[in-house]
């Protein structure tokens, strides 16, 4: 009777509504423990603060977007982004969204972030943070997030060392950006992966090839112009490709190798574009990226909004490599998802899907599937640990790798 | 008289061109400028706006010709009440001005400048077209300038040639001129009346702004005078004395001599020549040898100018302008570097020296330009009484800071020797009235206490009082032992003030004599290029 | 022709009249409104709520002394290369070059890790560094102009492009952290600006900006320096009868402007926390724009000294309030659409000066009114008959 009076919404008397309300506040209760404790903190929000790149980039703070944004999907949390417009903006932007108090985590994207999170995270120590390629910051509230590159480069390295031994180049490219240490990561994985690739190749062929390596620290992140040209100055020198590990410089990178493929007048093949921290394959509409160094930055988001949600959250640096996800060689899978993400930003239009995956795999298809063995060979021993590839975080280091895997250079 | 009676038989009831009814006009700084000003504009006819500086006469010509809308009244055409936005709209209908101060485009020529004041926005610009059209103009009204050197470069005379040109141009119905002779030298000005006249002839209207009573005399049919924006007279020119019309213009007789300059010019160099010391015995000031400059279009503008000036005395250098008075003021002044010559002042050279060195040696220099060149006229009055003295030890205290208190004072005693009205030190220089601007640069260059005044024009464009004012102090500063080197197109000032003539004619002095050893034929020879000898 | 269209006439020539000749503090009040309405329109069109969005805005740069902090210490740097702007313009002449001379004379200040000195003289030393870098970047596109006539618009571009190529260069190979090859040196607690209020980037480096341009103001209308810089800038003919040297007033005002500049790069440098050093990694994301910024400020400042330091902190507060924008509650606008909203702003308040600059501009806008008036008049007449 109680019940259906409830159901009518016409309790019979004052104290029948009074155990009726009773009831549903039970009721409303327990679900809202049930949901807390299923979820987490289930009304909870994050934060994502990115660097003056800004979105728009298809590259790491897209994907810092969007491995943010999918984990707040999956976890039913509120999530907002935070750009800045200046690199005065860091600082006050981490300090105003910590001051709300109301998210649960605030992601830094990017290194440049650096200085402004260490003194953000002691201004507001009950906050809990995170930051992605940064080491150093080692408050109790803040985790950090860095990448074994090393690891994808040398993947990237050892298919560029032997599809140019295969097409007889005589050297395989790389651009790099500024100096800094995350890029000296690359660089000497990239090195010890092509010296892998070039044994292996010698392995297979009965005879060693002879392939330098062209490498080139441009001094930048945004002048695609020098970007270009660098490349450039490689294909012309007889690089099977160019390898971008300068993040927007890879515009300029790929226009150099479509420019090549124009004067050869061929479409598909070598030269090759490497991307880097994206799967960057799908430019050039399939035909020119062969394969990408990939940075799951969108990994490292998701896996810091699901520590924070699930309660495991642990301060200190988090490395991520292919065991864990967090750097790959690109593969038809991640192709198809950036492709859709290019499509969502814009920049790829929804009518060439397959068409790009089609190129893809014809401009795969010219590098013979031995090759691919190996690299999955090469993947398969950093995965189990019987292959160690090195890195470089100091210039002593960098200075060993280099003299240990010259690559041509005297 | 018969000239006068053509024009009125042909007039009748609904004739007119255009009335202007009641028209008030009060600035939105509370300047009353106009107060029920009614005036009707006949075809056929000519009219003489009388007024001293700050009578109104501008303002009402200029809400005539669609620059200024009125505060209260209409202007009136038989077809109906009309009124304009711009200047162009006005033009549309055929009313056209030609202001004091020009608004050519600098670095356009001639025909540029009256091409471009006749298209409409987006249309093609047609040079050649426009070029055939103004050379017959020219041929027809005999209105001559250079079509083809930026205008910038032309002296002002000619610069308002230009202007009239481009008003000529657009066969207007209402031609306004604002003070077009004192400009002009008696040649040119026999020209333009005669192309007035001729206009006149064919249905025009013109309204003429002058102060000069002569002028007005000779040319106009009808003269309504002006005082403090109001009419206080609207006279047919037959029936005017000059006396009358110099009443009404000043509503008192001036004190002193009893006549302004222009009242009778006639007379005044031997009113004058009573204060003329017959003989001066001042030390050499200026000494200038052989003096060859170029102008602004590379021609030989002075062309072997010698002569010296001394204290005590003033050398007046009259002549058409444009025949080199600019450019030998100029390298007086260290603001052109001549070709060759010498030119000392008290023995020490000042060709190519800068005008700071130049002050140092004891010259003042009241430029003929006053906007250009005599006033920054966003500045402040004191700002202003201090161009060129700025440095010296009265106005600047240590580490170069400027004695503020010392300058309004300074400006202050300015402004009580000098009369210049204005609201007080911090009154922008834009904002007084060019007599009083004029006064200002006077002030200022007496005030140096020089040994030379180099004068240019020093009363162009001013009213009676204020040109009386400043040739009477130039006048004192003579009678102080200082040289004073007078330079004006104004052949009575000339003639009333100089102790020493030259006549400038192509860069070379025709003659350098005492002026009242020539009479006026003979002077408007030299001046139009006719050798003294054939004078003679 | 009756009444009617001489009453719309009579209106226009009054919107015509007060447009023109409005007070300059009145006017910019008006164009920020004006810019304001616009902003609010384009958030509305493209569906972010106007009120929330501006009320965030008022919040985050006014709201509270962390607002204000913030705001002043945005603005900062912004009322140094204002000075610089404004400087030239009193003069004359355009300076487009406080970007360059502001990178440099951050460089210069970083410089001051190099060496050890106590705290008040570390940071003087800095100052003057800065200072003098940016009048050296400054002073040879005045040298250009005044022996070769070359346009200082044109040269100081240039000069920015190689100045920042320049500082990028030092910032990443010269005066780099080792440890930390994206910015350069770290400048020395004992050469920093002491932060004034804890938990913000207001740093005592606002003291020197508003210091410079008093001193600005004292040197422009109390000396006889000024004195000829402006009239230079007013009336070059009749500074040039006035005796005074053109040229030389050409190179002090660059000089000037170089030395604020400078500065401006020296506050980043020794006054922005945390990092106090210079990233050459991300091209100088501190850095940039901040000279051009100066410039919008310089105009709608009017540029007058005391105008600037009211059209700073605006301008600051734009900035701040701005990132509060972001991700006010309910309603969070994109960045991109806030730097529309701001465009919109900065570009209504400049335009009165714009047309002061360049008095073509208004002649066209004169024009145009006199278009308009026609077309009504037609359209009347045409209704009427």
């Amino acid at each position: 009777m109680e019940l259906e009076g409830a159901d009518t919404g016409i309790p019979g008397g004052t104290k029948e509504f009074k155990e009726v309300a009773l009831k549903r506040l039970l009721a409303v209760t327990l679900m809202l423990i049930l949901g807390v404790s299923l979820l987490g903190m289930a009304a909870g929000k994050v934060a994502v603060v990115l660097d003056v790149g800004g979105r728009g980039d298809l590259s790491f703070n897209d994907m810092g977007f969007k491995g943010t944004d999918q984990a707040a999907k999956d976890f039913g949390l509120q999530m907002i982004e935070v750009q800045c417009a200046t690199g005065a903006d860091y600082l006050p932007n981490i300090r105003n969204v910590a001051r709300t108090g109301d998210y649960d985590l605030i992601i830094c994207v990017g290194f440049l972030l650096g200085d402004a999170l260490a003194a953000a995270s002691t201004e507001f120590p009950n906050q809990k943070f995170a930051i992605i390629d940064v080491d150093y910051i080692t408050g109790p509230n803040i985790m950090n997030f860095v990448f074994r590159e090393n690891e994808q480069s040398a993947l990237v390295g050892a298919l560029a060392g032997m599809s140019a031994a295969y097409h007889g180049y005589s050297a395989a490219g790389v651009v790099l950006g500024i100096e800094i240490p995350v890029l000296w990561h690359f660089e000497a994985g990239f090195r010890y992966g092509m010296d892998w690739g070039l044994k292996a190749f010698a392995k297979h062929e009965g005879k060693a090839p002879s392939v330098n390596l062209l490498y080139t620290y441009t001094g930048t992140f945004s002048d695609i112009a020098l970007g270009k040209a660098a490349s450039e100055a490689m294909l012309a020198q007889g690089a099977v490709g160019v390898y971008n590990v300068a993040g927007p410089l890879g515009v300029g990178d790929h226009e150099a190798v479509a420019e090549a493929h124009g004067n050869l007048g061929t479409l598909y093949g070598p030269p090759y574009f490497y991307g880097v921290d994206a799967n960057q394959d799908f430019i050039g509409n399939g035909f020119h990226g062969i394969a990408s160094g990939m940075k799951r930055v969108d990994t490292a988001c998701y896996m810091a909004v699901e520590a924070v949600v699930k309660g495991q959250f642990k301060a200190g640096v988090t490395s991520l490599g292919l065991k864990e996800g967090g750097v790959a060689i690109s593969k038809v899978g991640d192709l198809a998802d950036f492709i859709l993400f290019g499509i969502s930003g814009g920049s790829v239009s929804a009518d060439d899907f397959y068409t790009i995956i089609a190129n893809w795999a014809q401009n795969r298809s010219t590098i013979p599937g031995w090759i691919w063995d190996a690299v999955d060979t090469l993947e398969a021993g950093i995965l189990d640990g019987s292959i160690v590839v090195p890195t470089a975080s100091t210039g002593d280091q960098i200075a060993a790798v280099r003299a240990q895997y010259t690559l041509g250079a005297p | 008289m018969n000239e006068n009676a053509g024009p009125e038989a042909r007039r009748d009831a609904d004739s007119y061109f255009l009335r202007a009814e009641g028209i008030t006009k009060i600035y939105s700084d509370g300047t009353v400028a106009l107060k029920k000003a009614t005036l009707e504009i006949h075809p056929h006819e000519i009219i003489g706006l009388l007024g001293e500086n700050g009578a109104g006469k501008t303002t009402l010509t200029k809400i005539l010709s669609g620059l200024l809308p009125p505060t209260r009244g209409r202007v009136v055409s038989p077809r109906g009440p009309v009124r304009f936005a711009s200047p162009r709209e006005a033009l549309d209908f055929g009313i056209g001005m030609v202001h004091q101060h020009f608004a050519l485009v600098g670095t356009f020529t001639a025909t540029e400048n009256v091409a471009l004041s006749h298209e409409k926005p987006f249309s093609l610009i047609r040079l050649a077209k426009t070029r055939e059209r103004l050379e017959a103009l020219m041929e027809e009204s005999g209105l001559r300038v250079p079509l083809d050197v930026p205008v910038e470069k032309l002296a002002v005379g000619e610069q308002q040639r230009v202007e009239i040109l481009k008003v000529l141009f657009r066969d207007v119905r209402l031609l306004i001129l604002d003070e077009p002779t004192s400009v002009l030298t008696p040649l040119e000005v026999d020209e333009l009346f005669a192309l007035l006249r001729k206009l006149k002839e064919k249905g025009t209207s013109v309204i003429l702004i002058t102060h000069k009573l002569k002028e007005v005399q000779s040319i106009t049919d009808r003269i309504v005078v002006l005082r403090h924006g109001e009419m206080v007279g609207d006279v047919r020119t037959a029936e005017a004395t000059t006396e009358r019309l110099a009443q009404l213009m000043v509503g008192k007789t001036l004190e002193g001599e009893p006549t302004a300059f222009e009242l009778s010019a006639e007379q005044l160099p031997r009113a004058l020549s009573a204060s003329r010391k017959k003989e001066f015995s001042g030390e050499g000031i200026l000494h200038v040898i052989d003096l060859v400059a170029r102008g602004n279009t590379r021609e030989i503008a002075v062309n072997g100018v010698t002569f010296d000036v001394h204290g005590g005395e003033i050398f007046g250098i009259a002549g058409v302008e444009g025949n080199g008075q600019s450019e030998l003021v100029e390298c007086l002044t260290g603001l052109r570097v001549p070709v060759s010559g010498t030119a000392t002042i008290r023995g020490t050279n000042i060709l190519g020296k800068d005008p700071r060195q130049i002050y140092r040696l004891g010259v003042a220099h009241v430029p003929e330009d006053r906007w250009r060149l005599g006033l920054v006229l966003p500045f402040t009055l004191a700002e202003n009484a201090i161009l060129g003295v700025h440095r010296w030890e009265e106005f600047q205290g240590p580490f170069g800071i400027l004695r503020r208190g010392k300058v309004n004072q300074h400006v202050r005693k300015l402004m009580d020797r000098f009369d210049i009205q204005a609201t007080g030190p911090n009154a922008p220089a834009k904002s007084l009235s060019g007599g009083n601007q004029q006064k200002l640069i006077v002030g200022r260059e007496l005030a140096k206490d020089p040994a030379i005044v180099v004068a240019s024009q020093p009363t162009r464009g001013l009213d009676i009082g204020a040109a009386k004012y400043i040739r009477d102090l130039l006048i004192e500063m003579r009678d102080n032992g200082r040289a004073i080197l007078l330079v004006s197109a104004d052949l009575d000032e000339v003639l009333a003030l100089a102790d020493r003539l030259a006549i400038m004619y192509e860069g070379r002095f025709m003659t350098s004599c005492r002026p009242d050893t020539l009479n006026r034929e003979q002077i408007g020879m030299l001046m139009g290029g006719v050798a003294c000898k054939e004078v003679a | 022709m009756t009444e009617n269209p001489a009453r719309e006439s009579r209106l226009l020539r009054g919107v015509h009249r007060t447009v023109t000749g409005l007070h300059p503090a009145l006017e910019s009040i008006v164009a920020a409104i004006v810019g304001l309405l616009i902003g609010a329109v384009l958030m509305y069109i493209w569906g972010f709520d106007p009120w929330k969005a501006y009320w965030a805005l008022l919040r985050g740069a006014y709201g509270g002394s962390y607002e204000w902090a913030s705001s002043l210490a945005r603005a900062t740097p912004l009322i140094l290369t204002a000075l610089t702007f404004s400087i030239c313009v009193r003069a004359g002449m355009f300076n487009i070059g406080a970007e360059g001379q502001m990178m440099m004379g951050a460089m210069a200040a970083v410089c001051v890790a190099l060496f050890a000195a106590p705290t008040v003289l570390h940071l003087i030393i800095g100052l003057v560094f800065a200072a003098v870098a940016g009048a050296l970047w400054s002073v040879v596109p005045a040298i250009l102009k005044v022996s070769r006539g070359v346009s200082e618009v044109i040269s100081t571009i240039m000069f920015n492009w190689i100045g920042r190529w320049l500082a990028l260069y030092l910032a990443i190979y010269v005066i780099v952290d080792r440890m930390r090859p994206e910015k350069t040196l770290t400048v020395p607690v004992t050469a920093r600006f002491p932060i004034l209020v804890r938990g913000t980037d207001l740093s005592a480096s606002i003291f020197l900006a508003v210091g410079v341009a008093l001193v600005m103001y004292f040197l422009l209308w109390h000396t006889t320096m000024g004195y000829e810089v402006r009239a230079a800038g007013l009336n070059p003919t009749a500074a040039r009868y006035g005796g005074i040297r053109s040229k030389r007033t050409m190179i002090i005002s660059f000089l000037l402007g170089g030395i604020t500049a400078g500065l401006a790069g020296a506050t980043i440098a020794m006054g922005l926390p945390p990092s106090y050093a210079i990233f050459g990694g991300g091209a100088f994301p501190e850095l940039t724009n901040l000279g051009f910024d100066g410039m919008a400020v310089a105009m709608v400042g009017r540029n007058h000294p005391i105008g600037i330091l009211v059209a700073a902190l605006f301008f600051g507060g734009l900035n701040a309030g701005g990132r509060v924008m972001q991700f006010y509650g309910s309603n969070p606008v994109p960045l991109e659409m806030i730097r529309v909203v701001m465009g919109a702003i900065v570009l209504a308040m400049a335009i009165p000066e714009l047309i002061r600059l360049f008095p073509a501009i208004k002649n066209q806008g004169e024009r145009f009114f006199a278009v308009l008036r026609r077309r009504r008049e037609t359209r009347s007449k045409e209704g009427k008959a």
